[in-house]
């Protein structure tokens, strides 16, 4: 009897699992596409946009979040549950700083994050929060840093991720394609991260949105027409590099 | 107070009724099982009258199951497998089982309508009982083009028990078929199990068979164990066969997520082996991508996730 109650509460199961936050990772692939970028000067968030209902007011339904002047995060999965711990993280940084008179570093708000998470999946009667979150931004020292939490309240610093679906494919192409080049200056770390999307979203620029924080500066959202705009730049660099490689073939 | 079961005298309404007191001191009319004189008069009421006669009649044509091609818009005159003999018939009933043979049979060939039954019960969702639109079928028969003793069925409507031998008549027709196979394919769900193992030894879904005495190939499953039975159209068509002997199997999936699902659609891949499906698969890792399409079209738009 025991295996079949292991599924639907949060307690293990007799190999070890626990299901229902693996099951809630699950959630996490059903939520669109985020990617994080740690550059040299420059952290970036992009993620692939919703597509929104034609009656729906469009500024309602944003994926990347301001925590604090100089952190923000990305998620990917349960909307609902997204709000409430981005709302619990707002509260904690502002408690924090009246309290310390010092922002909150980009770790400890990761780690207050993943600790409310590991609480739910431990409280009886509760399920685990079902969000996977990528939080940016820059210290006090002016060292960029990007975190990945995920369900089960396990945190970890990252160079570049991606959560949500298809993340699997972007991980692979950043993999691939995050060098020390890619992310020399910040023009090149917003090309990576657009280009990064630009593997799994449908119908281009149109759905992507991004948003970058310099260091000693605040979150800057970019505008569709900026988005344009850097998409058309990604696709006349990748044009001119198809000619050069057919040249060299011939 | 009057005691319980002390009869009132005089009469009331077609038969004799008894005052009993209930507890609380309510005196209230039971009636009386003894009969009366007046039983005559009773049985005459519920003599069927015209207006009675007429009800029935319109309900029956309400429920009536009607075998018609949708391109020309005329009926069947006979029987589906009078007019289009088949070496192998396979139905798919539910919405599982329809998925998985749109998904990895249907797209693994050219198949052409061959005809659509419509009917109508109170699990029917469409409010026009009388002029059921085309677009409403919910069960479409079509044949291989490339190979038309093949004959496939999609039923994705309830056909309710006095419907069920009306939907056997039209489609296979009251003589026997000779050279003939049948196969099915249906859901249920696991709580219907019943088995004496315990349930956590269940890994749902999982899929069990059940064939006619002169079915000869083994199932590409194990067999389903008394005391289960069968229900619905599945097991009238498997009465139909084992009567008029023609080999039938039906491979029932029991699942616990009786709405469309990917889990319990791939449950049916076994019978892809099987000789009647064999030949008709042939791509399979694309039958997978249009499975998981036909779920994505099928999901409701929902703001849950972002």
């Amino acid at each position: 009897m025991a295996s079949r109650y292991d599924r639907a509460i949060t307690v293990f199961s007799p190999d070890g699992h626990l299901f229902q936050v693996e099951y809630a990772q699950e959630a996490v692939k059903k939520g669109s596409t985020a990617v994080g970028i740690r550059g040299t000067d420059i952290v970036v968030l992009g993620v692939e946009k919703k597509s929104v209902a034609k009656l729906q007011d469009e500024r309602t339904v944003r994926k990347i979040c301001a925590l604090d002047d100089h952190v923000c995060m990305a998620f990917a999965g349960l909307t609902a549950d997204a709000r409430v711990v981005i709302n619990r993280a707002r509260v904690e940084c502002q408690s924090y700083k009246l309290t310390v008179e010092d922002p909150v570093t980009v770790e400890y708000i990761t780690r207050f994050i993943a600790t409310l998470k590991q609480k739910y999946t431990q409280s009886n009667g509760r399920r685990p929060f079902g969000i996977s979150a990528l939080i940016v931004g820059f210290d006090d020292d002016g060292i960029p840093r990007l975190y990945q939490t995920d369900p089960s309240g396990t945190y970890h610093a990252w160079k570049a991720n991606a959560i949500g679906r298809s993340a699997k494919t972007v991980r692979e192409f950043l993999e691939k394609n995050y060098t020390d080049d890619a992310i020399a200056n910040d023009s090149e770390a917003i090309k990576l991260a657009i280009r990064a999307l630009l593997e799994v979203v449908q119908s281009g620029g149109k759905n992507i949105e991004l948003a970058i924080i310099r260091r000693n500066q605040s979150l800057k959202m970019f505008s569709a027409r900026e988005i344009e705009l850097q998409v058309t730049e990604i696709e006349k660099e990748k044009e001119e590099a198809e000619k050069k490689k057919s040249k060299k073939t011939t | 107070m009057r005691r319980a079961g002390a009869p009132l005298s005089g009469r009331d309404g077609g038969g004799d009724t008894m005052a009993a007191a209930t507890f609380f001191g309510e005196v209230v009319k039971a009636p009386c099982r003894a009969g009366t004189e007046d039983q005559e008069e009773e049985e005459e009421g519920r003599r069927e009258t015209a207006e009675d006669r007429e009800v029935r009649r319109q309900l029956a044509r309400k429920r009536e199951v009607r075998l018609f091609r949708r391109q020309t818009k005329t009926s069947l005159e006979v029987s589906l497998l009078e007019k289009y003999p088949c070496s192998k018939f396979i139905i798919a009933i539910g919405n599982n089982a329809v998925a998985f043979l749109s998904s990895f049979v249907m797209n693994s060939g050219v198949w052409e309508e061959v005809g659509c039954a419509k009917l109508w019960n109170e699990w029917c969702r469409t409010t026009d009982k009388t002029h059921l639109s085309p677009a409403e079928a919910f069960c479409v028969f079509y044949h291989l083009k490339s190979s038309p003793s093949v004959l496939l069925c999609q039923c994705s409507c309830y056909v309710a028990e006095d419907q069920q031998y009306q939907w056997l008549e039209k489609v296979f027709g009251s003589c026997a078929r000779k050279n003939m196979q049948v196969t099915l394919l249906t859901c249920r769900h696991v709580t219907d199990y019943k088995t004496s193992e315990s349930i956590s030894s269940l890994h749902s879904p999982f899929l069990k068979a059940l064939k006619t005495q002169n079915f000869k190939e083994p199932p590409c499953c194990s067999l389903l164990e008394q005391p289960n039975i069968v229900h619905d159209l599945p097991a009238a068509v498997l009465s139909y066969c084992q009567v008029w002997k023609i080999p039938a199997v039906l491979y029932l999936c029991y699942t616990d997520m009786m709405k469309l699902d990917l889990i319990t659609v791939e449950a049916f891949k076994p019978i892809l082996s099987s000789r009647s499906l064999k030949g008709l698969v042939k791509n399979i890792p694309q039958s997978t991508d249009i499975l998981k399409k036909l779920l994505t079209t099928n999901e409701i738009q929902s703001n849950i996730y972002t």
